[in-house]
């Protein structure tokens, strides 16, 4: 007995192709709504005024968001600067100058970092980093623009640093060999072959970690001084175009709300931008592959043979000294936050009935898990099938998974203050709510959902397939039955991943699912999660004790969703 | 819900090859096949590497459609039904035209799971009649001793000659007519290929067999009837004592002499 299979395949099918293009409507949402909502402001203050413009006076109906931009882009590439070096060097000291048996403790150490929510590295900046500057420098504060590329260079680092090390990685061995039958040192062969040959990929990860530093609103927030003015000097207080948003959103009406909006549409621009240059740099390469494999080879020889100094081995040590400077920094962030915040923690700030006067941590709980639940529920079961979609029933090579990959790798960079925009205008028709915030979080992680299934459907063997259909199931059967239950792994992988960026997320949710510490009563209501509270405790209505005590639950959450992701790998591996 | 029919064999022919050419992109990998598989039979097909063995069996149940570009020209008929026809349906002809491949593929579930994995894809469902498919199917695989106290174990535990038996299992558990085998024994020890010769032969009586093999006592060992193929081409069809005693054509002839191939 069968059910007419036909229509049932054709429909899963449709089903899949939806999920799959989701993301390609998910994008074009985002573009469109933010575009409308900014419109009305370029339009009546004039995009060149807008985009030119000096002063921002949004009392006198003034907006000009140059210095702003200039902030921006400053404060970036400075960052990039910083933590570009620190990465691409943490990078080689791991690949090349690592002892074998560290080699985990340091892929750990850059995934942590990768982990760590972003309101803890601003408040870190706040606590450690600008009092240190202050007194290092004797400077009138800490604040600025030196702070702000300092934190945000850390921030970029595990970005750099893994993307370098994949790079280096897969750089062939034949390319070393080559240099070393020359008689080159190992030293030598690293920064003369190793490196230039994975440039590409070293440029990508820059690519990105510019992308993330710009968008990076919550790390930046209390420790760029937060003026409007242009930067003169290391110290000087500047404003990004993210804090611009997250600062006056809350009380911003009118015009000065669209301007507000049209400050996001600005950073999206640049989002695009550097998608549009990291598609160029990848297909460059695509292209230059071939030709560079003798290329590098042959032209080797030479280099060496004029170079046979000192050069590679002292950067062989500064790259030694700079990974220890990251564990070092690691080390003190986790260090102080736990010393200062372990004290503060007690079972009434934890699970105290919370009100204005003291804040607990009860609704934090509540409204995590809340959203947790509800983005999962919502874009697991999209993710699963837009990678169902992507792998089971494409051909290599075709234009619409070209298309689709485009856009979702488009929606992984989206800065999630741009989410929250969105989400604001999308979702909060009724207000704030948990629910508008989960559905705004669902889309941010459904890049990574995609990403990490698909990659573990990839890997379930072909045969297994066949043995399915050729016993007359359908496809869809042996999709659900045989091959997902095989990719069960990758299912699991995302939900840890998509677990651990929810609870690190701060600046999509203060505009869509609120910014208190009371505790909600349904999903409908408004609430605010971990580090949402540690945004309220450190910007808006500051309280040492309460940050310190949420801080420090916010990192045993991490290194709990870090302690799941690390097991299961491990799990998985040995099952292979 | 409709029933899954079975094919109606007449004149005692399974299968019915006509002027048949296989394509894949530009390269013709099968020209002009002409061939009669008789019912309740093994056929084994021989022929040296890449001459389009596993190519043609695959065609038999169309597992040729996964393959980006293959196309195929002329008629395969089954039971008197062309089974590239737009009417066919897939799941039909997989259920009666079962397959067991060249390395075993259990799924990674228990080994009952597997077995009924099949009979649950076509709707069977109460647990006394997948009880008594698993006990059918595993006897029938000559394995229901070895198995019956581990039925909840994990397939992936089994040594390579059980799998393939299990495969074997798992395919005759929806009951097919013909059962397609692709060199179901060359990844296996001589004791696990012997025991699955032994096996072949019992079906033979409820299921027609068509087995590609590259091993030719083998197929005298086992088989009723014999193909030889060369580069595409059917060069000759006959009783398996008579291709190999007297064969007709003199490039079979040195084929099953050793002398090339
Ligand atoms: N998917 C495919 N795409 C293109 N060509 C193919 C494909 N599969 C097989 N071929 C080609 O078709 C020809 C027949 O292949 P086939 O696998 O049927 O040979 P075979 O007789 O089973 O060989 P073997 O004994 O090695 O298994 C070969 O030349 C092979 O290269
Ligand atoms: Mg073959």
């Amino acid at each position: 007995m069968v059910k007419s299979e036909n229509k049932s395949e054709k429909a899963a099918k449709i089903v899949f192709i939806t999920a799959a293009c989701f993301s390609i409507v998910a994008v074009f949402a985002i573009v469109l709504f933010i575009f409308a909502s900014a419109f009305p402001a370029l339009q009546e203050i004039g995009t060149f005024k807008f985009l030119f413009g000096s002063k921002w006076f949004p009392k006198q109906d003034e907006y000009g968001l140059l210095p702003m931009i200039v902030a921006t882009l400053l404060v970036t590439v400075s960052a990039l600067l910083i933590g570009g070096a620190f990465g691409i060097f943490t990078a080689i000291f791991v690949v090349y100058f690592c002892p074998k048996k560290l080699k985990g403790f340091f892929n750990q150490i850059i995934v942590l970092l990768a982990g760590i929510p972003s309101i803890i590295y601003g408040f870190f900046g706040m606590i450690v980093l600008s009092p240190a500057l202050k007194s290092l420098f004797n400077a009138e504060s800490g604040n600025g623009l030196l702070a702000s590329a300092l934190i945000l260079g850390l921030m970029i680092l595990p970005t750099v640093t893994s993307l370098t090390k994949n790079a280096l990685e897969s750089v062939p061995r034949s390319y070393s060999e080559g240099s070393l039958a020359l008689g080159a040192s190992r030293e030598q062969t690293i920064f003369r072959i190793d490196l230039p040959a994975a440039k590409t990929g070293v440029l990508s990860a820059l690519t990105l970690g510019a992308g993330r530093a710009i968008g990076e609103t919550m790390a930046v927030l209390v420790v760029c001084g937060n003026s409007a003015a242009f930067p003169d000097g290391l110290f000087s207080p500047i404003r990004p175009l993210t804090v611009n948003i997250v600062n006056e959103m809350g009380y911003a009406m009118g015009l000065h709300r669209q301007a507000l909006f049209a400050t996001g549409l600005v950073l999206l621009v640049f989002i695009f931008l550097l998608n549009g240059f990291l598609a160029f740099i990848k297909r460059e390469k695509k292209e230059k592959d071939e030709a560079n494999r003798t290329l590098v080879g042959g032209g080797a020889g030479e280099y060496i043979y004029k170079v046979r100094g000192m050069g590679s081995k002292i950067l062989s040590v500064v790259s030694c000294l700079i990974a220890a400077v990251v564990v070092l920094v690691l080390g003190i962030l986790i260090g102080y936050i736990l010393v200062n915040g372990l004290p503060e923690i007690s079972l009434d700030f934890l699970f105290g009935k919370p009100t204005y006067k003291t804040p607990t941590l009860l609704g934090a709980f509540v409204s995590t898990g809340w959203i947790i639940l509800l983005s999962l529920l919502i874009a697991i079961p999209l993710g699963v099938g837009a990678a169902i979609f992507l792998v089971e029933y494409t051909k290599p090579g075709s234009k619409l998974v070209k298309v689709i990959r485009v856009f979702i790798d488009t929606l992984s960079g989206i800065p999630s203050i741009v989410f929250g925009l969105f989400g604001m205008i999308a979702f909060c028709a009724g207000g704030k709510s948990l629910f508008a915030g989960a559905l705004t979080l669902s889309l941010m992680i459904l890049p990574t959902v995609i990403r990490s299934v698909e990659e573990s459907l990839l890997a379930v063997q072909n045969s297994v397939r066949e043995g399915s259909l050729a016993l007359g199931a359908t496809k869809v059967r042996t999709i659900f039955k045989v091959v997902l239950p095989s990719a069960l792994s990758g299912v699991v992988t995302a939900i840890i991943l998509s677990v651990g960026r929810i609870v690190s997320e701060s600046a999509a949710l203060i505009f869509t699912a609120g910014s208190l510490p009371m505790v909600p009563s349904s999903p409908l209501d408004s609430g605010s999660t971990f580090a949402v509270l540690m945004y309220n405790f450190t910007a808006e209505n500051p309280n040492m004790e309460a940050a310190y005590a949420t801080a420090t639950v916010l990192l045993m959450l991490v290194f709990l969703v870090n302690l799941a992701a690390y097991f299961c790998e491990k799990k998985w591996k040995k099952n292979k | 819900m409709k029933t899954i029919e079975q094919f109606k064999f007449e004149n005692k022919i399974a299968v019915e090859i006509r002027e048949m050419d296989l394509f894949y992109g530009n390269f013709q990998a099968l020209k002009k096949i002409n061939m009669t598989i008789p019912e309740n039979r093994i056929t084994a097909m021989i022929g040296p590497s890449g001459c389009g063995k596993s190519t043609l069996l695959k065609s038999l149940n169309r597992m040729n459609d996964l393959v980006e570009g293959c196309r195929v020209e002329g008629v395969i008929q089954i039971g008197g039904q062309n089974i590239y026809d737009k009417a066919m349906n897939l799941s039909m002809l997989r259920k009666n035209v079962g397959m067991v491949f060249q390395r075993p593929n259990p799924f990674a579930m228990s080994v009952y799971d597997n077995i009924v994995y099949g009979p649950r894809t076509f709707g069977i469902k109460k647990k006394a009649d997948l009880d008594e498919i698993v006990e059918r199917s595993l006897k029938g695989a000559a394995m229901w001793e070895e198995l019956k106290d581990r039925l909840n174990k994990s397939a992936l535990g089994l040594s390579g000659g059980q799998q393939q038996r299990l495969c074997i299992a798992r395919a005759l558990a929806v009951e097919p007519q013909i059962l397609l085998m692709d060199e179901p024994t060359s990844a296996l020890d001589p004791i696990s290929t012997g025991k699955i010769e032994e096996l072949c032969t019992e079906l033979k009586k409820d299921v027609t067999i068509v087995m590609v093999t590259h091993n030719m006592q083998q197929a005298t060992r086992i088989s009723d009837k014999t193909a030889f193929f060369l580069l595409g081409e059917m060069v000759e069809m006959g009783d398996t004592h008579k291709i190999f005693s007297m064969p007709e054509n003199k490039k079979t002839e040195d084929y099953i002499t050793g002398r090339f191939g």
